[in-house]
């Protein structure tokens, strides 16, 4: 499972970032129709490669844009929403353990050999806030003189947006860098110390700010997929906690909010206690099938 | 499916609907066509 999840990361991260065009003149970036559609995950759509939108980017914008919407219907990123919810409603956090570029990149780095620390758990809500006040609040609220929002959380923290957009057009456009300003430090330190967290802290973004991960993370509960808990079958040995990259307990946290549904758990249940599946109806208990453990 | 995700994934879709008559595609193509400054730091 851990291969063929890694091949979906790459295939993801490389399909969704395929403009080739971009060092042979024309456009810097990806300018055609698949740009009407957002990544499921977090990935700039100022990366140079990039075939379709960023839905935190474009939602923002869609926020900061709001009080300019002229007659007609306003322009308030239902599309958006209703992608993401439809999605989230669909499978929850696996876009996070599956798709998204940014926690693929965090996958790989957290490789790198280095002590390893774990999360302190409140920390975990940050990212609502983050959600909520970035995201929503502050474009539609802080406005510039001409009443004009900005899209806040890309502004100051996203470190994809530096790390996927920022550095590429520096390089392919060195004018831009006539242009860089406070700001543009300001998201480097941000991305530094986001890369260093990911390497000592396993998905410390996902874990702490992404705001795609906690919208997705409100349908844990509800989502038509789960990560299913067969009690008759736990050991307690502790195996799917110690592979949990979000620090988990699987067999006390049910449908966990921070679970990305990598199954490195079920990998490592030799007791089948764990298993990935439809979501039951309330009250339809998971069968207990007895194994045999292959350890 | 319980009742709670069929009426989840009714209402986004109509939202889905909603967006896409109200010309956000084409907005989103804009958005998407242009380099965001913002999310590069420079703006």
């Amino acid at each position: 499972m851990t291969r063929l999840r890694s091949l979906i990361q790459t295939l993801m991260a490389l399909g969704t970032n395929a403009y080739l065009l971009f060092p042979f003149g024309g456009s810097v970036i990806y300018q055609g129709p698949l740009k009407a559609m957002c990544h499921p995950g977090l990935n700039c759509y100022s990366c140079p490669g990039a075939l379709l939108s960023c839905p935190v980017g474009a939602f923002q914008n869609f926020m900061a844009s709001l009080r300019f919407s002229t007659g007609g219907f306003p322009l308030t990123g239902a599309i958006v929403v209703g992608y993401l919810g439809f999605i989230g409603t669909a499978v929850g956090r696996l876009t996070c353990g599956w798709v998204c570029p940014f926690g693929f990149i965090q996958d790989l780095i957290h490789k790198i050999p280095t002590p390893k620390f774990s999360l302190w758990k409140p920390l975990r809500w940050v990212k609502y806030a983050v959600l909520g006040l970035m995201v929503v609040v502050m474009p539609v609220f802080f406005v510039d003189a001409s009443g004009l929002g900005h899209p806040w959380f890309c502004k100051i923290i996203c470190p994809a947006g530096t790390l996927e957009g920022a550095f590429p057009l520096l390089l392919l456009k060195p004018s831009l860098w006539d242009t860089v300003g406070l700001f543009f430090w300001n998201k480097l330190a941000v991305l530094i110390l986001i890369l260093v967290a990911a390497i000592l802290i396993s998905r410390f973004f996902c874990r702490v700010i992404c705001p795609l991960g906690a919208f997705y993370s409100l349908f844990s509960r509800i989502s038509l997929v789960q990560l299913e808990y067969i009690e008759g079958n736990c050991v307690e040995c502790g195996a799917c906690v110690r592979k949990c990259p979000t620090g988990v307990v699987p067999n006390q946290e049910f449908d966990s909010r921070e679970c990305i549904m990598c199954l490195k758990c079920v990998d490592a249940c030799h007791f089948r206690a764990l298993d990935f599946s439809m979501r039951r109806p309330p009250g339809k208990p998971a069968k207990v099938k007895r194994v045999t453990p292959s350890l | 499916m319980s009742k709670k995700v069929l009426w989840l994934i009714i209402i986004f879709t109509i939202l889905f609907i909603i967006g896409v008559n109200a010309g956000e595609l084409g907005y989103l193509i804009n958005l998407g066509n242009t380099v965001c400054l913002s999310c590069i730091g420079v703006g």
